[in-house]
């Protein structure tokens, strides 16, 4: 195959156009009123509760439409299959981290369990599960570079930034803190899942469309977000 | 409509003030906060690779030069590196990210200092970005016809600003005489000088002139708050209605206000901004990696971290590193006129040959923006 730029269907050039995808999501995330809050200092307690409210609905789900989407996997595609569902088991219950982090910061476990999803976690939820319904849903591969790209570069810095703000005790903030640490190997074992797929024109443009996609409805979701 | 024309660099100059200062000596020039050197400087050098700077204050802290004066040798220089004249000169384009004057602006105080009859100015003040601002204005100028001889130059006098006065007596030393580490990088980071390229409607016959393919500036200031600034403390500066001019000059500086300062956490993520605007010209076609010979840029590869170059590497937009070609170790970092200093000794070294493709990237982490030159051997 040709590999020089636009032919639209090598690894590095999806990679390329998730990369791009990535750098203008976190600058949307920046322009967000919450995190606005927590780069100019004026973030308070009561934000980083609604926070993790916030967070914890997508943080639940992440592995259940994984699941789901694993299980839509042709048997062509065993080996990407089985990488889902082992991602899938290493993330289910980070959820349960968050609550705790909710409840060391001051909540109560009722509260954070009885919220209503804001409406940018409705429509991400909703697109998620469409999407991992699908046959063969590999464009899914897309929206795990922006949410995962969001636990291994965001999490940790909103999580110092969090610490710092507010003096909360590193138990109040692992959730945060804990996804930040693996990132070596984050790149390395992405090419491995795309090459799985690719070349393919068609599913190229759908990685990089669901990416797309994915970021909006998450900057949404924290758009969202209200104390 | 009359069709724009091509427009080429024709001459390049730089202008390196006093003789060059080792490491163990900058604090000789700039002084000592509290009377003590600092402790964080040693971690800025290694961090920014600098070995050897220029200084226009000597080690009296008296003022050899200023900003203007250095542009204005620098356009002399340019032009005659072009084998023209001050007589020659229709358009000056001056940048720089610190003026000698609050008012009135660059342009014309490096007019004052060049002298001479009636000319056209302009003035562009940002960061390092400034000097592709400036050099923009000059190609469309030529390329539109309005001119015949147009000069872009830029130049800092940064060290003035790192004197021990700017600092003590605000709240960015604490009790034990320290200086803020948002301060004091930048201290053992920029350095002063000035550069200045000549740009014509015709290329050299008798030598390499460099034809200008595009000027490219994105600013992402709409997405991030002030990376590195002057004029408002650290934790209100993306206020803009909450800025020195507001309280006076001396409540100002004792805020901490009038000092430059870094925010080096928002840095790494401007980084990250900095590579996807990039890959995005990658993608675009605007810059393909495979077809640039030389790659000019105004921050070193060891600065951007592993992931980064990683990064950049499986996405098909890295560009090796031996076709990086930088003297950013021994003439310091000069802000806006770092680019034009890095061409200047480029063109000097005999490396470019004919038809080969040179790419300028100057990032400015100001308030975040990227700008890219793409220049051609003719």
């Amino acid at each position: 195959m040709d590999a020089s730029p636009s032919t639209g269907n090598d690894v590095s050039d999806v990679l390329r156009r998730l990369a791009v995808v990535f750098a203008e999501f976190e600058g949307r995330l920046a322009q967000t009123p919450l995190i606005r809050k927590l780069t100019r200092g004026r973030f308070t307690i009561q934000d980083y509760a609604a926070f993790l409210i916030g967070l914890r609905q997508q943080v639940k789900e992440g592995a259940q439409w994984m699941s789901r989407a694993a299980s839509n996997i042709d048997d062509e595609h065993l080996e990407l299959r089985s990488i889902l569902m082992r991602h899938a088991v290493t993330e289910h219950r980070d959820f349960r981290l968050l609550e705790a982090d909710y409840v060391a910061a001051g909540g109560t476990l009722g509260e954070i369990r009885g919220a209503e999803k804001n409406i940018g976690s409705e429509a991400l939820s909703a697109w998620m599960f469409h999407e991992a319904s699908r046959p063969n849903p590999f464009g899914l591969l897309g929206a795990m570079w922006i949410i995962e790209g969001l636990g291994q570069i965001k999490a940790l810095e909103w999580g110092r930034l969090v610490q710092s703000r507010l003096g909360l005790p590193d138990e109040a903030v692992r959730f945060l803190v804990y996804h930040g640490e693996n990132d070596a190997e984050h790149i390395k074992e992405f090419e491995t899942m795309l090459a799985l797929v690719l070349p393919d024109p068609a599913v190229a443009r759908r990685i990089v469309r669901t990416a797309e996609v994915t970021a909006r409805l998450y900057a949404l979701q924290i758009e969202e977000i209200m104390p | 409509m009359t069709a724009l024309r091509d427009a080429y660099i024709t001459g390049t100059s730089a202008i390196l003030p006093g003789a060059p200062v080792g490491n163990d000596q900058i604090e000789d020039h700039i002084g000592r906060i509290c009377g003590r050197g600092s402790l964080l400087g040693r971690r800025a050098l290694r961090w920014n690779g600098v070995k050897t700077r220029h200084y226009a204050l000597d080690t009296q802290g008296a003022a050899t030069d200023s900003n203007a004066g250095m542009c204005a040798k620098a356009v002399l220089g340019a032009l005659d590196d072009a084998r023209l004249g001050r007589g020659d000169l229709g358009y000056l384009a001056a940048a720089t990210t610190q003026g000698d004057y609050l008012v009135p602006g660059h342009g014309v105080t490096v007019h004052g200092e060049l002298g001479g009859g009636p000319l056209e100015v302009a003035s562009f003040q940002s960061v390092c970005g400034s000097s592709l601002m400036a050099a923009k204005a000059a190609w469309l100028n030529i390329r539109a016809g309005e001119h015949q001889v147009a000069a872009a130059c830029a130049g800092e006098f940064s060290s003035r600003w790192f004197q021990p006065a700017f600092y003590e007596g605000t709240t960015l030393v604490d009790a034990k005489g320290r200086l803020a580490a948002e301060a004091d990088y930048l201290r053992f980071t920029l350095s002063d000088g000035a550069g200045a390229i000549i740009v014509e409607p015709a290329p050299r016959a008798d030598r390499l002139s460099l034809k200008i393919d595009f000027i490219d500036v994105v600013s992402l200031a709409g997405d991030f708050e002030p990376c590195m600034w002057a004029g408002a403390p650290i934790a209100t500066r993306a206020d803009a209605a909450g800025v020195w001019s507001h309280t006076g000059p001396a409540a100002a500086h004792k805020a901490g206000a009038v000092a430059l300062l870094q925010d080096f956490e928002l840095l790494k993520r401007v980084i990250r901004a900095w590579v996807g605007v990039y890959l995005k010209k990658v993608d675009e076609g605007r810059i393909v990696p495979a077809a640039v010979d030389w790659l000019l840029c105004h921050y070193s590869a060891q600065s951007l971290r592993d992931e980064l170059m990683s990064l950049l590497e499986r996405t098909a937009g890295a560009i090796p590193v031996e076709k990086w070609f930088s003297n950013l170790p021994w003439v310091g970092n000069v802000g806006s006129a770092s680019i034009w200093i890095m061409l200047d000794e480029f063109m000097r070294s005999g490396r470019l040959a004919r038809g080969q493709k040179v790419l300028c990237v100057v990032p400015e982490s100001g308030r975040s923006l990227v700008g890219f030159m793409m220049l051609e051997a003719v």
